[in-house]
């Protein structure tokens, strides 16, 4: 698996794929500028799946989030908080796109093969189930967006589809990945919007320190930690950025750059999580608490009132990017899982008729989630709130396999973790299975009346 | 990029490897694949990598973590669906 890269012709004849040739000839513009010494070309060649993931994951669901956090308790404790849960996303991140740099795997399929099928579809099945929650999560969120301009579910639901089918064209990873990152820019919308609502920098600023810290009741607190973990790191991150690199074509002479890849995929994606918190805090003293995020046009609608039209129409936009960004990189996720798990091909560097399975399960959970938004009467607040929670809930469990691929020397070799890196990685793993564990225990004991 | 062992023959195989006039020529055919590494291939990444030996203790505590994760999920969607009512 670990070998150092070559560009000698092979001195063996495989049979060769058009996905081998689709691969081999983005991999010749690496190599050319790479020999070339065009080191900010390079860079751009090789950018993107860290991108996606930490801005794929500042999706509709999150930015509500960070907006409530802010509505509820103004700038304080969250601040800091968030480019401090986005720290700990790049140092799980970068060890999906490690091992998937290294071994050209997702981490479905090495799950599946290293360590029997039982995990690999445990892991499919955790993913499958927590994607399904939030892609749901997604449409509401450009729906949220789309009623602040006076459209309606069924728009939400078309766009969001015909989104998904348009990146299929082309039958190339590149294609794929540069539309999609091109839309991912867009959620600097939420940065615009922070602008407009002309906030205190001193205040900002003054809150670094993550106080205030928030008070309420312990449950509440709970909720607010587990919910905003699950906005920064998620099981289908992991299986995106494995899968991603892998497709992409990535090698370990590409690892330094991958790094370069999420660390700034994960500053950008903290700014403008921020971004939407400061905005959010903008309502803290016009009643901000009480905003149902997810109900009619929610957020956009009160900042509209409180800070000016600008500053509405700008959150409304950033809502439905952040929402059709996640469904396509979300949905992409699964694809990846499903085609993996089950052994048969899964890029999109083949087109659809020569990856039937992979593409179906792209559209499909795509599909079963924008029909429940049209079910009459659905609780899609209550479904957007909680779906968040329950990735972090099962988010431990991917990434304890996590750490042992990327520790595994039979697969990495010498690019398997540092000792460093799994002190922090486990701290990661304690710190989410915690407050994942205390919400969920916490709440079961409140609604048994067990506690009072 | 497959998860198990997979023919050569699938749908994009054929259309490279297939020695038809209509196919590439092999010197093109090279110039093709000639940036990849090896076991980037298709082929290659077909092939299944063996299976790890964990420990008894590794697996009691993978099968732990399991249980946990389900048990709080369930608590989870237990509670999701009390607050419904």
């Amino acid at each position: 698996m670990a070998t150092t890269e070559t560009h000698d012709p092979p001195i063996f004849a495989p049979p060769v794929t058009e996905e081998d040739a689709a691969r081999s000839s983005d991999r010749s513009r690496v190599q050319s500028a790479r020999t070339n010494g065009r080191r900010w070309w390079l860079l751009w060649l090789l950018v993107g799946p860290g991108i996606l993931a930490m801005l794929g994951e500042n999706d509709g669901p999150s930015m509500i989030a960070y907006a409530s956090d802010g509505a509820q308790y103004g700038l304080g404790f969250f601040v800091p908080f968030i480019p401090a849960l986005f720290a700990m996303a790049y140092v799980c991140q970068e060890m999906c796109m490690r091992v998937g740099a290294v071994t050209h795997r997702g981490y479905g399929e090495l799950v599946l093969q290293r360590f029997g099928s039982v995990w690999g579809w445990f892991a499919a099945a955790d993913l499958t189930l927590t994607n399904l929650i939030t892609l749901v999560a997604e449409f509401v969120s450009i729906r949220v967006g789309l009623a602040y301009f006076g459209l309606g579910s069924g728009v939400a639901v078309a766009l969001g589809l015909t989104l998904v089918v348009f990146t299929f064209s082309g039958g190339r990873y590149w294609r794929w990945e540069r539309i999609v990152l091109g839309m991912a820019l867009f959620n600097g919308l939420f940065l615009v919007a922070a602008i407009l609502v002309k906030p205190q920098v001193g205040a900002i600023a003054g809150s670094l320190d993550f106080s205030p810290f928030p008070g309420g009741s312990f449950n509440t607190l709970l909720l607010l930690l587990a919910s905003t973990i699950g906005a920064t790191v998620t099981p289908w991150m992991i299986f995106f950025q494995q899968g991603a690199s892998a497709d992409k074509g990535m090698t370990p002479r590409d690892i330094v750059h991958g790094r370069y890849d999420t660390a700034a995929g994960a500053v950008l994606a903290s700014i403008f999580g921020v971004g939407a918190l400061v905005a959010g805090a903008a309502l803290l003293s016009h009643g901000g608490n009480g905003i149902q995020g997810f109900a009619g046009a929610g957020y956009p609608e009160a900042l509209r009132r409180v800070a000016g039209g600008g500053a509405g129409t700008v959150f409304a936009l950033g809502l439905i990017e952040a929402g059709a960004v996640a469904i396509l990189t979300i949905s992409a996720s699964t694809a990846y899982a499903a085609a993996e798990c089950v052994g048969v091909t899964h890029s999109f560097n083949v087109f659809p008729r020569e990856a039937a399975l992979f593409y179906a399960a792209n559209f499909g959970i795509a599909l079963v989630a924008a029909l429940v938004i049209l079910i009459p009467g659905a609780p899609l607040l209550s479904i957007a709130l909680n779906a968040n929670v329950l990735a972090t809930v099962l988010l431990p469990v991917s990434l304890v396999f996590m750490v042992m691929l990327a520790n595994d020397r039979g697969l990495m070799g010498r690019f398997a973790n540092r000792r460093s890196t799994n002190v922090i990685g486990v701290g990661v793993i304690a710190f989410v299975g915690i407050c994942g564990a205390a919400y969920g225990i916490d709440s079961f004991l409140l609604v048994t009346h067990v506690i009072g | 990029m497959s998860g198990s062992v997979r023919s050569p023959q699938t749908a994009g195989a054929r259309r490279l490897a297939d020695p038809s006039p209509a196919s590439v020529e092999p010197a093109a055919e090279e110039e093709l694949i000639m940036h990849l590494e090896r076991d980037q291939f298709v082929a290659e990444t077909s092939r299944p990598v063996p299976r790890a030996q964990l420990t008894r203790g590794a697996r009691i505590a993978l099968w732990g973590l399991r249980v946990f994760a389900v048990v709080v999920s369930l608590m989870v969607i237990y509670t999701f669906i009390d607050t419904l009512h």
